[in-house]
C-alpha cells in the first residue's frame, strides 16, 4: 500500500460518518412524498456544501451531503487506457446489478466513475459504521482488482499473441 | 451508580416515546402505528396497538394529568386518542388543515392545546371546541420559511418554541382568546396576541435546528443544531436583543434533541448514539462529559476481542481505521442515532433519570 | 419561442413562495462583501509574516480574517495564500500547532475554518476542470465517452499538495472531532 493511502482513506471515512447524520425526512415540496433530497434538490436549505476528498488529479471521492440522502461518488485510478476501459466495464457491470448492492446509484455523477446513493432508510436498517466500512473496503478493493485484471489481460494478450504467431514459425 | 435499564422493543427505528405519568405505560412510534408497552416486573410488554395513520407516524405525546395520547404522521394528520368504557382507545381526528407532513406535537403544559409542527411551514395550534366537539387549529405561519422539526411549550402555555430547518429558533404566543387566561408578563414579552414572534435567533453557522427546548423557569431557551453546536438564549426584556447569547461548538456529531434537567444543566443526545452532559449559567457553557460514561458505560470496552497486532497494522493500512476491531457492536448501549431524550423522574425541580429513544428500537432510562 | 419545451419547465421556479425558492442569504447575515483589493492586501501581509518565518501567526491570521463575502477571484486568492501557509509548515509541527490555535480564544472557530479551507484545497482541479481540457485535445477516440476527460500519464499530479492537505485534516480531525467536519458541511458561509 502506498504511502498516502492511509490518510486519503481515513479523511473520507470520518467525512463519510459525519455526512451520514441523516434524519427522516418527508419532502416539502410535494404532499405525502418521502424522496432523497440530495436528488430532488427540491429545497436548497435542506443541501449542505458538497466536499470533495481527493488523493491527487484522478483520484478522488465527491460527498454530497443533504437533509435525509447522501451521494458518494468515485473517481477511480486509471493510469492508462486499457484501465480505462476495465473501469468503464467493470463499474457498468455492478451498477447493472444495483438493486442487490441497496446504496449503489444506477448512473454515475458526471465526472466520477461509480456513485452511491444512501438514504436515511439505509442508516436506519443497516449499521452506519459498517455503511462507512463498505465504501472504505470498495475503494481499497477496486484498485486492487483493476490491476489483476489489468495483469490477467496483459498474460492473456502475450499468450494469445504468441500462440497466434506460432504457425508462422 | 447503577446501570442503565435498558428496554430493546423492536428492530425499527423510534421516532418518539412517551411515558405516562405513572410511568407504567410507554408509547412508542412503529412506523404507521403507536404502540402501547405496559410495566409488567422490570420489562415492557405490548399491550395495545393505535393504528389509524397511512404514514410513518413522527410525534406521539401523553398527558400526563388526562391521559390522552396524541399522535402526528407524515400523512398530514394528527389524531387524538381517549380510552372508551370498553378499555379501547378512541382516536378523534384533528383538523390540522396542513398539506405536507406533521413533524412533530407536543401538548401544552396546562393540557388545553397542543401544537403540532409541520413541513408545511406551518404550526398548528390545536384547541378542542365545545360546541363543535371536535379539535380544530389555528396557524402560526411567519416568519416559518422551511419546515418545523421540533416544538416545545414554555411552562405558562402561551408562549411556544419552534426549531426549523431555516436555522432558526422561534419563540411564539399563541395565546387564543377565550381558551386561554392572559399569560404575566415576562422577559419574552407584555401583550401577547396570537402569532407574535418574541424572539428569532440564528446561530453563527445556522444549521437545521434540531430541538429547541425551554429552561424550567421559562426565562431561557436552548436549541441544538446540525452544526454539533448547542446554543443558550437569555432574554433581556421585551422587544430587546438579548442579554445573552451563548453558542458552543462542540467535536461531537450533531444533538438530535435535548433536554434541560436543572435550571443550569442541560442533557444533549444525537448521531454519537450517547447523551452528554452540559453545564452552564448565563456567563457561559460547557460540556461536562457523557452520560453513558457515568452510569459505568463502556463495560463493553473490556470484551473486545484480542486481535493480533498484524491485523491491527493492516486495518490501519488497509481501511484507514486505528481501531481495528471487526466487531459489529458499538461501544454505546444505544447501536443507532439517538432521536428522542425525554424526563423520566425528576425530584426537588432537578431530573433524576432520563430516557432515550433511538433508530435502533431502544428506550434506554439512565440515571443521572 | 414556438420550439420552448414547455414541460421541462420548473413552474415551482417561477413561485417565489415555493421552498424551491428559499433565499440562502437568509442564514448568513452577517457577511460583508468584500472587495478583491482588500483581500489582496491582506494576503501581502499574511505573506510577509510567513517569509519572516511566522508560520503560525501568519496562519492564524489567515483563518481569523476569511473573505466570506468576496467573490469568486477574491476567495481563490485567500486559499492559494492559505495553502501556501499549509505547505510550508512541516509534519511534525502540525499538531503543536492545531493544539495551541484551538486552546487559544475563539479556536474552535478558526480550526472550523481551515477545515473549510482543507476541502476547498482538495476540490480544487477537479474533474470538471479536467474535463473541459481535455475535451480540445483528445488525440484518439476510443469509443469510451470516459475517455476522453482523462489525462492519462499526468495521475499522480497534485498528489504532493494533496497529501500535506490530507495529513493536515488528519491531525484537524484528531483535534476538534467530526464536529468540525460537520459545520465545514453545514456552514452557508463558504470560503
Amino acid at each position: 500500500m502506498s504511502q498516502s493511502l492511509r490518510p486519503y482513506l481515513s479523511c473520507v471515512r470520518s467525512t463519510l460518518t459525519a455526512a451520514l447524520s441523516l434524519s427522516n425526512f418527508a419532502s416539502q415540496a410535494s404532499e405525502r412524498h418521502n424522496v432523497p433530497e440530495i436528488e430532488a434538490r427540491t429545497s436548497p436549505e435542506l443541501i449542505l456544501n458538497p466536499l470533495t476528498v481527493s488523493r491527487n488529479q484522478e483520484e478522488r471521492v465527491l460527498i454530497e451531503p443533504s437533509v435525509n440522502s447522501v451521494r458518494v461518488s468515485i473517481r477511480i485510478k486509471q493510469a492508462d487506457e486499457i484501465e480505462n476501459i476495465l473501469v468503464h466495464k467493470f463499474t457498468r457491470f455492478l451498477t447493472q446489478r444495483a438493486e442487490p448492492f441497496f446504496i449503489l446509484r444506477r448512473k454515475p455523477i458526471d465526472g466520477y466513475d461509480i456513485s452511491f446513493l444512501i438514504t436515511n432508510f439505509h442508516t436506519e436498517e443497516m449499521l452506519k459504521h459498517k455503511l462507512v466500512d463498505f465504501i472504505i473496503q470498495f475503494m481499497e478493493d477496486v484498485d486492487k482488482e483493476i490491476s489483476e485484471m489489468k495483469l490477467f489481460l496483459n498474460a492473456r494478450a502475450r499468450f494469445v499473441a504468441e500462440s497466434f504467431l506460432t504457425p508462422f514459425d | 451508580m447503577a446501570s442503565p435499564e435498558v428496554h430493546h422493543l423492536f428492530h425499527a427505528p423510534i421516532a418518539d416515546h412517551s411515558f405516562s405519568a405513572d410511568r407504567n405505560t410507554l408509547a412508542v412510534t412503529r412506523a404507521n402505528n403507536v404502540e402501547l408497552y405496559g410495566k409488567q416486573g422490570s420489562q415492557f410488554r405490548l399491550q395495545d396497538e393505535l393504528r389509524g395513520h397511512d404514514k410513518l407516524v413522527t410525534g406521539v405525546d401523553i398527558a400526563p394529568q388526562s391521559g390522552r395520547i396524541v399522535t402526528c404522521s407524515q400523512d398530514r394528520n394528527a389524531y387524538v386518542w381517549e380510552p372508551s368504557s370498553t378499555g379501547e382507545w378512541k382516536p378523534t381526528l384533528v383538523l390540522l388543515r396542513i398539506n405536507r407532513a406533521a413533524t412533530c406535537v407536543r401538548w401544552c403544559p396546562n393540557e388545553s392545546k397542543f401544537a403540532v409542527g409541520s413541513g408545511a411551514r406551518i404550526i398548528a395550534i390545536c384547541y378542542f371546541e365545545e360546541e363543535n366537539d371536535w379539535w380544530v387549529s389555528k396557524h402560526l405561519k411567519k416568519p416559518l420559511r422551511s419546515t418545523v422539526t421540533s416544538v416545545t411549550w414554555h411552562p405558562n402555555s402561551v408562549l411556544l418554541a419552534a426549531g426549523s430547518t431555516d436555522g432558526h429558533a422561534r419563540v411564539f404566543s399563541s395565546f387564543i382568546k377565550g381558551a386561554d387566561a392572559r399569560p404575566e408578563p415576562s422577559a419574552w414579552g407584555e401583550r401577547l396576541p396570537f402569532n407574535t414572534v418574541c424572539g428569532e435567533y440564528l446561530n453563527g453557522s445556522a444549521g437545521w435546528v434540531h430541538s429547541v427546548a425551554f429552561s424550567p423557569s421559562g426565562n431561557a431557551l436552548a436549541f441544538a443544531a446540525h452544526d454539533s453546536s448547542l446554543t443558550v438564549v437569555y432574554p433581556s426584556a421585551p422587544e430587546q436583543p438579548p442579554s445573552a447569547v451563548i453558542s458552543i461548538s462542540t467535536q461531537q456529531l450533531p444533538f438530535a434533541d435535548l433536554l434541560w434537567i436543572s435550571e443550569s444543566e442541560i442533557v444533549c443526545a444525537g448521531y454519537d448514539c450517547e447523551a452528554f452532559r452540559f453545564s452552564g449559567n448565563e456567563g457561559g457553557w460547557q460540556l461536562t462529559g457523557s452520560v453513558e460514561k457515568a452510569n459505568g458505560g463502556g463495560k463493553q470496552g473490556g470484551q473486545e476481542h484480542e486481535e493480533s497486532a498484524r491485523n491491527m497494522f493492516r486495518a490501519m493500512d488497509l481501511r484507514g481505521r486505528t481501531g481495528g476491531n471487526e466487531n459489529t457492536k458499538l461501544p454505546t448501549v444505544h447501536q443507532n442515532s439517538i432521536n428522542k431524550i425525554r424526563a423520566y423522574a425528576e425530584a426537588g425541580g432537578q431530573v433524576q433519570k432520563v430516557s432515550t429513544a433511538g433508530v435502533d428500537g431502544r428506550v434506554v432510562v439512565w440515571n443521572l | 419561442m414556438a420550439e420552448f419545451n414547455w414541460r421541462t419547465l420548473n413552474i415551482d421556479a417561477l413561485d417565489p413562495e415555493s421552498s424551491y425558492n428559499f433565499d440562502l442569504a437568509t442564514l448568513t447575515p452577517a457577511v460583508q462583501p468584500v472587495s478583491t483589493q482588500d483581500v489582496q492586501t491582506l494576503s501581502g501581509q499574511i505573506k510577509q509574516l510567513m517569509r519572516a518565518g511566522q508560520s503560525e501567526e501568519a496562519l492564524k491570521g489567515a483563518l481569523e480574517n476569511p473573505p466570506y463575502g468576496a467573490d469568486e477571484q477574491g476567495k481563490n486568492i485567500h486559499l492559494s495564500t492559505v495553502t501556501e501557509i499549509l505547505q510550508s509548515i512541516r509534519q511534525s509541527e502540525m499538531t503543536p500547532i492545531l493544539q495551541r490555535i484551538y486552546q487559544s480564544e475563539g479556536g474552535s472557530e478558526v480550526c472550523d475554518t481551515l477545515m473549510k479551507y482543507i476541502y476547498k484545497g482538495m476540490g480544487q482541479g477537479g474533474p470538471a476542470a479536467a474535463h473541459s481540457a481535455g475535451k480540445n485535445v483528445t488525440p484518439q477516440q476510443t469509443g469510451f465517452t470516459q475517455a476522453g476527460g482523462r489525462s492519462f500519464g499526468g495521475a499522480e499530479g497534485g498528489g504532493q499538495a494533496m497529501s500535506v492537505l490530507l495529513s493536515w485534516h488528519e491531525k484537524l480531525v484528531e483535534i476538534s472531532g467530526p464536529g468540525s467536519i460537520v459545520r465545514a458541511m453545514s456552514d452557508r458561509r463558504t470560503v
